[in-house]
C-alpha cells in the first residue's frame, strides 16, 4: 500500500492528530510513522488522487495544526512513497538535514505577499511622464488607421509597465526585508509585480504585519496587497 | 490603501477561505523527498498560477495601444464629483446586495426551522444552520476589525 506524506516534525512533537481527514474521496486514517529522531504524518495514498479542493484542503488543515504545536516541514502536494518502510528508511537516512532544517524553522511562520497594481494608473502614469507615450498617443487618437505608431506605443508601454512593475516590486520587497528573517522570492505573475513569502518568527508576526500595512498604506489605492500567513513554511524548506 | 489579510490560522477558516491564494505554495514548495514519487496530477496546470511571461507580440501591443486611447488622462481631474457619485452607488448597491443575501439565509433558516416536523434531525441541521451563521458573522467582523486597524 502507497503512503501519502504531509510532514516531518521531530519525535518529541505532540502530534494532535484528532478531528483531522486525510486526502482521497474515501480518505484513510492519518497515522505516523516513526524513525529514532523523526516523525512522519502519513495516510494510505489514494488509488487516483487530484488536486480538487477537498485534498489540497485536508493536506493544508494537517500541515495547520501540526504548525500550531512544534516545527513541522510541510511536504509538498501529491508526495507518495511505496510503503511505511521506506518512509522510515527516508528519515533516517536524511536525518541531519531534517534535524537541521527543523531547527532553522522551529518559532517561525510563513507570509505570503502578493501586490498588483492597477492596470489604469500605471498607463496613467507612463503618459503623463513619457512624451514619446503621449505623443505616440494622441497621434494613434486621431489617426486610428495608424497602425505602425499603434505598435510602436503598444511596444514601449509595454517596456514601460515591465520596467516599472520590477522597479516597484523591488522597492517594496526591499523595504518589507527587514521585518522578516529571510524572503522567498517566487517572481512576479501576470497579475503581480510583486509574488513572495517571508519567514517571520512567532514573536516578531504582529511587527511584521504592521509594517506590511505600513506599507499599503503608502502606496495608495491604486495598490493591492494580499497577506496570507500564519502559513507552514512551504517555500523555506 | 489597499490590504487584504486573510489569516489562514487554524481555528478560523480551517485554511480553505483563501486556498487560491496559496495554490502555488502547496503545489510548488514545500519538501520532496528525492526517491519517491509524486503523483501525476491531473490538470494541474490550469491550477497554476500563471508565472509572467512576457509575449512581445503585436497583439499584445495593441491591447496596451488601445488601452492608452481609452484613458482619459483628465477625467480624475475634471469630474471629481461625478466619479465620487458613482462609487459612492456601487458602495451602496454593494451595501444592499450584502444585506439582502444576509436576510435570505436568516429567512431560510427560519422557515427550515419550522417546516417538516421536530424530529432529531431537522433539530441538528438548525442547530447546524445556527452554528454556521454567526462563525460567519465573526469571520466578517475578523476582517472589518483588521480594516479599522489599517
Amino acid at each position: 500500500m502507497a503512503t501519502y506524506i504531509y510532514a516531518i516534525t521531530a519525535a518529541d512533537h505532540p502530534l494532535r492528530l484528532d478531528g483531522l481527514v486525510g486526502v482521497g474521496e474515501n480518505p484513510s486514517e492519518l497515522r505516523v510513522v516513526r524513525s529514532e529522531r523523526h516523525a512522519a504524518v502519513v495516510s494510505d495514498a489514494p488509488a487516483e488522487l487530484r488536486a480538487k479542493r477537498r485534498d489540497l484542503v485536508a493536506h493544508q488543515s494537517v500541515l495547520e495544526r501540526l504548525m500550531t504545536e512544534g516545527a513541522a516541514l510541510p511536504m509538498r502536494f501529491g508526495l507518495v512513497g511505496p510503503d511505511d518502510d521506506q518512509v522510515r528508511a527516508a528519515l533516517e537516512q536524511e536525518q541531519d538535514t531534517y534535524a537541521q532544517r527543523l531547527e532553522e524553522l522551529d518559532g517561525r511562520l510563513e507570509y505570503n505577499l502578493k501586490v498588483a497594481r492597477d492596470e489604469d494608473s500605471l498607463l496613467r502614469e507612463i503618459l503623463t511622464e513619457s512624451d514619446e507615450a503621449r505623443r505616440l498617443r494622441d497621434h494613434t487618437r486621431s489617426n486610428p488607421d495608424a497602425h505602425g505608431e499603434k505598435v510602436a506605443l503598444g511596444e514601449l508601454v509595454s517596456r514601460e509597465i515591465e520596467a516599472r512593475s520590477d522597479a516597484a516590486g523591488e522597492r517594496i520587497a526591499a523595504e518589507l526585508a527587514p521585518a522578516a528573517e529571510r524572503s522567498s522570492d517566487a517572481g512576479p505573475t501576470k497579475a503581480h509585480l510583486l509574488n513572495v513569502s517571508y519567514l517571520v518568527a512567532r514573536d516578531d508576526a504582529a511587527a511584521f504585519s504592521q509594517a506590511v500595512h505600513e506599507a499599503a498604506e503608502k502606496y495608495g489605492d491604486d495598490y493591492t496587497f494580499t497577506l496570507n500567513g500564519p502559513l507552514p513554511p512551504y517555500s523555506f524548506v | 490603501m489597499s490590504l487584504v489579510q486573510q489569516s489562514s490560522a487554524p481555528n478560523s477558516t480551517g485554511g480553505s477561505g483563501n486556498l487560491y491564494d496559496v495554490l502555488e505554495l502547496i503545489l510548488d514548495k514545500g519538501l520532496v523527498i528525492d526517491a519517491f514519487v509524486r503523483v501525476s496530477l491531473v490538470g494541474i496546470e490550469i491550477l497554476k498560477i500563471d508565472v509572467r511571461v512576457v509575449v512581445a507580440s503585436v497583439d499584445t501591443y495593441l491591447r496596451f495601444a488601445e488601452a492608452c486611447n481609452r484613458l482619459d488622462l483628465e477625467s480624475g481631474r475634471k469630474a471629481p464629483t461625478q466619479l465620487t457619485d458613482i462609487v459612492g452607488d456601487t458602495v451602496e448597491s454593494g451595501a444592499k446586495g450584502k444585506s439582502k443575501g444576509a436576510l435570505t439565509g436568516a429567512v431560510e433558516a427560519f422557515t427550515e426551522s419550522f417546516q417538516g416536523g421536530r424530529d432529531d434531525s431537522e433539530d441538528k441541521d438548525k442547530e447546524k444552520e445556527e452554528e454556521k451563521r454567526p462563525a460567519r458573522k465573526s469571520s466578517s467582523s475578523r476582517r472589518t476589525s483588521q480594516r479599522r486597524e489599517e
